[in-house]
């Protein structure tokens, strides 16, 4: 059953230069329980994906287009007041990067849970939210009573666990975690998302995984959806895109992490930055940094193209993907970009 | 180290404290030139007149005796004789020095309560038509000199509306007799008491109202109050009691301080409103050479400040948990 659906989300900030295109085109579902996996590096849209379901972003963000279908709600309809009641925290909650620091300081850890459980829930006593917060802190393999300690008297890897035991407390069906490990070391990073992932198969919540690093989402995620300019790029289900991805981005991506069996080979990173998104015109936005960039690819926008089922790319070369994945391995490849293309009149970037 | 051991070396610290100031305050007023007699020549129409005075009040005896004498002065509470009244220094002190923490500290708790939602309000609504008006009404007011807004006060409710009284404090306000409660509670009284300490207020709530937006500002980029937000708290939730209750934490030092300054800077406030405060007895009592009031009145302001910081500290145990007790 599917619990979310993005059907061509426009979301635009505004600012002087005219709308900035943070995430354009946007189409996604996400089946009850499961796990999509957002990935792209830094200004790609996907933190601006995932907050636009609870509307958590800047004033001068604007859907221009397109809707948010939560399990039959279309979010974009709903008044600030509705959003705040029946979706924040209640539908869909959020484990942030930095767990210390996604708790208010003055207050104990129990009393910002036993807030939002009596905010969302009436009737709720204060004892019956705290008994409830230890249940979920022991769950969680923290001490009970550790409730009424203070957020800077706990660990960064504790502190992550209760940030869990916080946004599980209503039990909601969709959990958006923005880069939940990054701020930890590898070795707690491993068993908080196991922790993650447990907490999930037992509440049954779907998630939406943000992260920069492909490795996290392809040991979590059951599809992957890569971003890159504020587009969707390439979104299949995880072992696809892991093994047979069609994009030369996710090609790209895949050689900037290193593969823990081949250990002595170096990295290779994909030349140049991100795109300017205030007016990016036509053309595919990766095509300034895409080794396999044609005439075609500057100047007409790619369509979203499905290969099997549900490996939906937005390519003009996307049918010729064997080949480009054999030459994307090479290091060659990725370092004559700038001479191999031929340089048009917008240029890219400079 | 425990919370009873803390508060007990804060008590420490805070004598200590209080005993250099208050050696401070008898260095300062004997490095003054001249002393009580020189103002007041004719009274003194000899020279044996004046020494016989100067003996009387015990400025001939050395330093350090009058010092030891000072200090056991002060323990057993008295500031003693006023050499121009030539009255017990308290009874003519402490209804003043009353008067002006009734009047600064109505002044204050109108300051720092307005100035702090309105601070707060001027964060949480950045780059906002009301945030930009705030700062300059902020501005302004800072900027008037507090002689200049307690005579537009005048003028505005005194003799235009006419609904104010213009100066004193009131009918019963000088006499000692009456208990303080009845004193200061009764309509003619807080009629006396608005415009005053309506000055007061706005002169010293843009300190709090800029401060506190400035924190504000910090504090509404932390991670929590994202989190705050997409709780589906509402709004007011998320501003009072978690912006706003973390942007607070500096204000707690500056009202100790803030305090101290306002018993010392009322001395304006008491000219233009003819209020019988301490402000104004310590100016008089200083060109005077008047030792004992003046340094009764300075006394009492230190004092003030001294212990408004040990409040403040304390005050931070309880509003900040990360604060440990070093």
């Amino acid at each position: 059953m599917t619990l979310l659906t993005i059907d061509g989300l426009q979301m635009y900030y505004r600012s002087e230069a005219g709308y900035v295109r943070a995430a354009d085109d946007i189409t996604l579902e996400l089946e009850r329980g499961q796990t999509l996996g957002l990935v792209g590096e830094s200004g790609s849209g996907k933190t601006t994906i995932a907050r636009s379901i609870i509307r958590l972003l800047p004033d001068n963000a604007e859907v221009v287009d397109g809707s948010i279908d939560f399990d039959g709600t279309d979010i974009t309809e709903l008044t600030d007041r509705e959003l705040r009641n029946q979706i924040r925290w209640q539908e869909v909650s959020m484990i942030p990067q930095n767990a210390m620091n996604g708790f208010d300081p003055v207050y104990t850890v129990g009393q910002q849970i036993v807030q939002v459980i009596r905010h969302h829930e009436d009737g709720v006593s204060k004892a019956d939210a705290k008994d409830r917060a230890k249940t979920l802190f022991d769950e969680l393999g923290i001490d009970p009573d550790r409730v009424d300690d203070y957020p800077h008297q706990f660990s960064g890897g504790m502190a992550q666990r209760a940030m869990i035991a916080l946004a599980l407390c209503l039990e909601p069906r969709l959990i958006l975690a923005d880069e939940p490990t990054t701020a930890l070391d590898v070795v707690i990073q491993d068993r908080i998302l196991d922790t993650i992932k447990e907490m999930q198969a037992e509440y049954d919540s779907a998630m939406i995984l943000i992260t920069h690093d492909i490795s996290v989402v392809s040991e979590t995620s059951d599809r992957i959806a890569v971003c890159y300019g504020g587009r969707i790029v390439e979104q299949a289900d995880a072992a696809t895109i892991i093994k047979n991805p069609r994009h030369p981005y996710t090609l790209g991506l895949r050689n900037a992490f290193p593969d823990i069996g081949d250990s002595d080979e170096e990295l290779i990173s994909i030349p140049g930055t991100p795109p300017e998104l205030v007016d990016p015109g036509e053309g595919c936005r990766f095509a300034p940094r895409c080794p396999f960039a044609e005439e075609e690819c500057w100047d007409v926008t790619p369509e979203p193209e499905e290969y099997d089922d549900g490996h939906i790319v937005e390519c003009h070369r996307a049918d010729e993907a064997d080949e480009l994945r054999s030459l994307a391995e090479k290091r060659e490849t990725w370092m004559d970009t700038d001479e191999a293309t031929p340089t048009p009149a917008q240029g890219g970037d400079d | 180290m425990g919370l009873r051991e803390y508060i007990v070396r804060r008590i420490l610290q805070l004598v200590f404290t209080l005993w250099a100031f208050v050696t401070l305050l008898f260095v300062l007023f004997r490095m003054v030139p001249g002393d009580p007699t020189t103002r007041f020549v004719m009274e003194y129409p000899t020279p044996e007149a004046r020494e016989q005075r100067v003996e009387e009040l015990g400025l001939n005896e050395p330093l350090y005796v009058q010092y030891v004498e000072y200090l056991g002065q002060l323990l057993r509470g008295e500031f003693g004789d006023s050499t121009h009244y030539r009255e017990p220094v308290s009874e003519l002190i402490f209804p003043l020095f009353l008067n002006t923490v009734v009047l600064m500290f109505t002044a204050l708790i109108i300051a720092y309560t307005f100035g702090v939602l309105f601070g707060a309000a001027m964060g949480w609504l950045r780059g906002s038509r009301f945030e930009r008006g705030g700062i300059v009404a902020t501005l302004v007011a800072r900027s008037s000199p507090e002689f200049w807004i307690g005579v537009i006060l005048v003028w505005i409710f005194v003799f235009q509306l006419g609904v104010l009284p213009r100066s004193g404090i009131g009918a019963h306000g000088g006499e000692l007799t009456m208990n303080v409660v009845d004193r200061y509670v009764n309509v003619d009284f807080l009629r006396h008491l608005i415009l005053p300490a309506l000055t007061g207020a706005i002169y010293y709530m843009a300190t709090p109202a800029l401060l506190m937006r400035n924190t504000m500002l910090e504090v509404l980029k932390a991670d929590f109050i994202e989190i705050k937000k997409a709780e589906g708290l509402p709004e007011r939730t998320v501003l009072y009691k978690h912006a706003a209750r973390n942007s607070v934490l500096p204000l707690v030092t500056v009202v100790a301080i803030a305090t101290g300054a306002a018993m010392g800077g009322s001395v304006i406030i008491e000219t233009v409103f003819n209020w019988p405060g301490i402000g104004r007895e310590m100016v008089a009592s200083v060109t005077r050479n008047d030792y004992p009031v003046a340094m009764a009145a300075f006394f009492l302001m230190g004092t003030a400040v001294i212990v408004m910081n040990f409040v403040a500290d304390l005050a931070y145990l309880y509003l900040d948990p990360r604060v440990k007790y070093e």
